[in-house]
């Protein structure tokens, strides 16, 4: 009697604690608006975070990507040089072939996203470092194109990218591209094998290998969607900003990586989501822009985001399951 | 003396330990039995001063023992063989054996490594085993690297003043029988040296080997017994608080294969692991294939599900030729694997059963516009009542099912698969006596349904026991076949004889 009583206890007790440590990143992020807010009026006015929505969906993009090679249990270091490369290719073929420019720019991107799988997988090279070279490969491939500069986009190239940038039934078109990428993460998540194997991986690879699923496969689609992703991103950079440039993205690595850890997607794998992301990209954007509004210089920014990934990391890392740390 | 006096220990609300009160007496060999969730583990951990008890007192020599850590056990002459070994397969067997007493060695901040070689030689003749104390520990057979441990347990001498009290935490369950009865006639020997704690499932060896034996249920000592005054039999019961039923593997049930045959070997070679291996699997049909380690059985069944590409002659699935290059393309076949380690190649741990038992087969679960979570929480749920699986609910991580039923939820994978052909490996390993035997009625409505299974078991009772038919190898070739109908089973004894 007095076990069960004790165990049910404990059950209690564990079940609020997972509860509750999933629910700390909305509740965060809520407190931080209204801190701002209260600071700032101005911050909670609806043009304001509208902008701040807009202003997320390049980064949730980015980071929609890598949460799925995290949560297979690896990492993806080229997200920010396939984003500029893709900017890169925006500006310099938006001019010329209009649409066609977008189809190039993704290719280019999966391509680099097909290569890190194939180099992680069948050459069985650690994601960092495959990814880290892969990346270095991505930021001179964008350098030479062009010619060390940044490209601005002229009036014919930025007819096409007005729609990103412009309203659709007056909501901000960035937004529903987010909310978009949103719903397409959640459906691989939720829906498709692709999913389902990627959190197994993460947590149990062998014994899905030894269950008859294609391992390497599911790692390699993985990468993929990152590098595609990645690329998509570069696009609404260059909508943006009217411009390619092989350094667009360059501040962009450690904030997508962050979002997904401050939501709370395990960096060894297993466990989280893009819901999560999604919360963990709002999380930075609110810290980026407060930043802003309390006065925070934007080269000291970077500061903040490698603090905050290491006390994110530092605060949900389950040590119970882990001894070594490599 | 060590005397532990109602030791208690409780994780996360959840007693292992209920005020267990057990004494080892100087040069005696103690042995402790009981099921799978007994205690019998976190006691020796706390003896191992791994587990710091919340309740309860030690004593040595009749002096109060407080251990905080290892290496506080160790100071006291207590040391432990692990069931998973212990030793850093990347280091020489010398430097495993004083891990953590180099400085002894040291002078002016330098190892002197022939005085620490020689000091391990000294250890490993107490053990009696030849092997260069140079060599990588990872070079060593399985059974070499048991008795380095236990060369590591005895150095333990010559650094208390106390007489040593090893732990042996189920020692024998990856050893094969001759290396069994190697190290226990190593503890025979080295009992004016140490006296020693025994943990086995193995009610035989408990008794062969031990003087006295705690029985545990609970996580309580529900009895103590002279190995000479008892029996496996009342052991068994002791342990179960019922006694064994006397058709254990269900030999009434088998009901004889039929003829098509669904597996098939001819010639089947791996260079340096086996050869011309050949055989014919029938549905309905349970293979036992016997052997020590090293005859190559286990590198064949895992030839059978793709692990391993093999390199001459013809494995056929229902007659047709098969080359597997990963597990996948076995699957495909209908061919399923219950492995032995269940937690790393079985399970995904940390996932809920209903995604467990879908893992093998997700495309079941798939309608329109992809998974269709209602469809597979049904067929979870189906499943989890067919077998019996015993969990809160089926969205329960599989890390906190006992072993029992995390067998059942690997078996359910399988099942849902549609798997045709099962390759069992060691399928009741670390099961106790209750989940075992479920296990076994599994296996009989299996084959009696059609499913052919290919057996590799722990206990050469169990080959017997369990199979239609039974191959025994030797050195990475087919020695023997027996045929093993429920009145006209081979004996342990003819198995033995083709095995050596």
């Amino acid at each position: 009697m007095k076990a069960a009583v004790e165990a049910g206890k404990t059950g209690v007790e564990f079940w609020s604690g997972a509860k509750l440590r999933a629910a700390v990143p909305t509740v965060l992020l809520i407190g931080l608006i209204l801190t701002i807010g209260a600071i700032r009026p101005s911050f909670l006015n609806a043009n304001t975070l509208a902008e701040i929505a807009a202003d997320t969906a390049t980064l949730f993009t980015l980071a929609t990507g890598v949460t799925f090679v995290v949560i297979i249990g690896g990492i993806d270091l080229s997200i920010q040089s396939v984003a500029s490369l893709s900017s890169v290719i925006m500006a310099l073929l938006l001019p010329r072939y209009g649409w066609g420019a977008f189809p190039v720019a993704l290719a280019a991107g999966l391509a680099i996203g097909v290569g890190n799988g194939f180099a992680h997988v069948g050459l069985r090279i650690p994601s960092f470092i495959a990814t880290l070279a892969s990346s270095g490969i991505a930021a001179s491939i964008a350098l030479v194109f062009s010619q060390a500069h940044s490209v601005t986009i002229n009036e014919t190239g930025r007819n096409f990218l007005a729609w990103i940038s412009g309203r659709f039934l007056g909501v901000p078109t960035l937004i529903l591209i987010g909310l978009l990428v949103a719903a397409l993460g959640f459906w691989l998540q939720q829906y498709t094998s692709f999913g389902r194997y990627s959190v197994a991986i993460g947590a149990g690879e062998a014994a899905v290998w030894a269950s008859g699923v294609r391992v390497g496969r599911q790692k390699i689609y993985a990468y993929a969607l990152s590098g595609g992703l990645a690329a998509f991103a570069g696009t609404l950079l260059a909508s943006r900003m009217s411009s390619g440039s092989p350094t667009l993205a360059s501040e962009l690595l450690l904030p997508a990586i962050s979002a997904v850890v401050v939501g709370g997607t395990a960096i060894t794998g297993g466990s989280g989501g893009i819901g999560r992301t999604l919360i963990g990209s709002l999380l930075i954007s609110v810290i980026r822009v407060g930043m802003t509004f309390v006065g925070v210089p934007i080269f000291a920014q970077q500061i903040v985001f490698g603090m905050i990934l290491i006390a994110a990391v530092a605060l949900t890392l389950d040590r119970g399951k882990i001894f070594v740390v490599k | 003396m060590l005397i532990a006096k109602d030791l208690n220990k409780s994780f996360s609300g959840f007693p292992a330990l209920k005020d267990v009160s057990i004494e080892v007496r100087d040069g005696e060999v103690v042995g402790l039995v009981g099921e799978n969730g007994a205690g019998k583990s976190t006691l020796m951990r706390v003896l191992a001063g791994v587990y710091v008890p919340d309740r309860g007192s030690l004593s040595l020599d009749g002096e109060p023992l407080r251990l905080r850590s290892p290496r506080e056990a160790n100071a006291a002459g207590i040391g432990i063989v692990f069931q998973e070994q212990s030793l850093l397969l990347n280091l020489s067997v010398a430097e495993n054996i004083y891990l953590g007493q180099e400085r002894e060695f040291t002078s002016a901040g330098v190892l002197n490594w022939p005085r620490l070689r020689s000091a391990a030689r000294r250890q490993l003749k107490k053990v009696g085993v030849d092997v260069d104390p140079k060599v990588r520990t990872s070079e060593l057979s399985f059974a070499a690297r048991q008795m380095v441990e236990l060369a590591k347990a005895l150095a333990l001498e010559e650094r208390t003043q106390h007489r040593l009290v090893i732990l042996l935490d189920e020692p024998t369950s990856v050893l094969e029988q001759r290396e069994i009865d190697i190290l226990f006639e190593r503890v025979r020997s080295l009992r004016e040296r140490a006296s020693f704690v025994f943990v086995s499932h193995r009610l035989d060896e408990v008794l062969a080997v031990s003087d006295r034996v705690y029985i545990m249920r609970d996580g309580g000592v529900v009895a103590e017994r002279l190995a000479s005054a008892t029996s496996v039999g009342e052991l068994h019961q002791l342990m179960v608080g019922h006694e064994l039923q006397a058709e254990y593997y269900r030999e009434s049930a088998q009901v004889a294969a039929r003829d098509e045959v669904v597996l098939s070997a001819d010639n089947l070679s791996i260079p340096g692991a086996y050869k011309n291996v050949s055989f014919e699997l029938h549905q309905g049909e349970i293979l036992g294939i016997a052997g020590v380690i090293g005859s190559g059985r286990e590198e064949l069944t895992r030839t059978m599900f793709g692990f391993l590409p093999y390199a001459g002659g013809t494995l056929s699935v229902n007659g047709r030729p098969v080359r597997f290059r990963a597990p996948s393309e076995a699957v495909k076949h209908s061919i399923g694997y219950i492995p032995r380690e269940r937690r790393v190649e079985g399970l995904v741990l940390p996932l809920s059963i209903s995604a467990n038992i879908t893992l093998a087969s997700l495309r079941s679960v798939f309608t329109g516009l992809g998974l269709n979570h209602g469809r597979e929480r049904s067929l979870a749920r189906e499943w989890v009542q067919r077998l019996r699986i015993r969990a809160r609910s089926i969205e329960s991580a599989c890390l906190h099912l006992s072993g029992g039923n995390q067998q059942k939820v690997v078996l359910a994978k399988w099942l849902n698969a549609r798997s045709k052909i099962l390759i069992l490996d060691h399928p009741t390993r670390g099961l106790d006596v209750g989940a075992k035997s479920e296990v076994y009625d599994l296996m009989r409505q299996l084959s009696a349904e059609g499913v052919a299974i290919v057996l590799t078991a722990d206990t050469l009772e169990e080959t017997i026991g369990l199979c239609h038919t039974i191959l025994v190898m030797r050195d990475g070739e087919v020695t023997a076949r027996f045929a093993a109908p429920p009145h006209g089973k081979p004996t342990q004894v003819e198995l033995i004889r083709c095995m050596v």
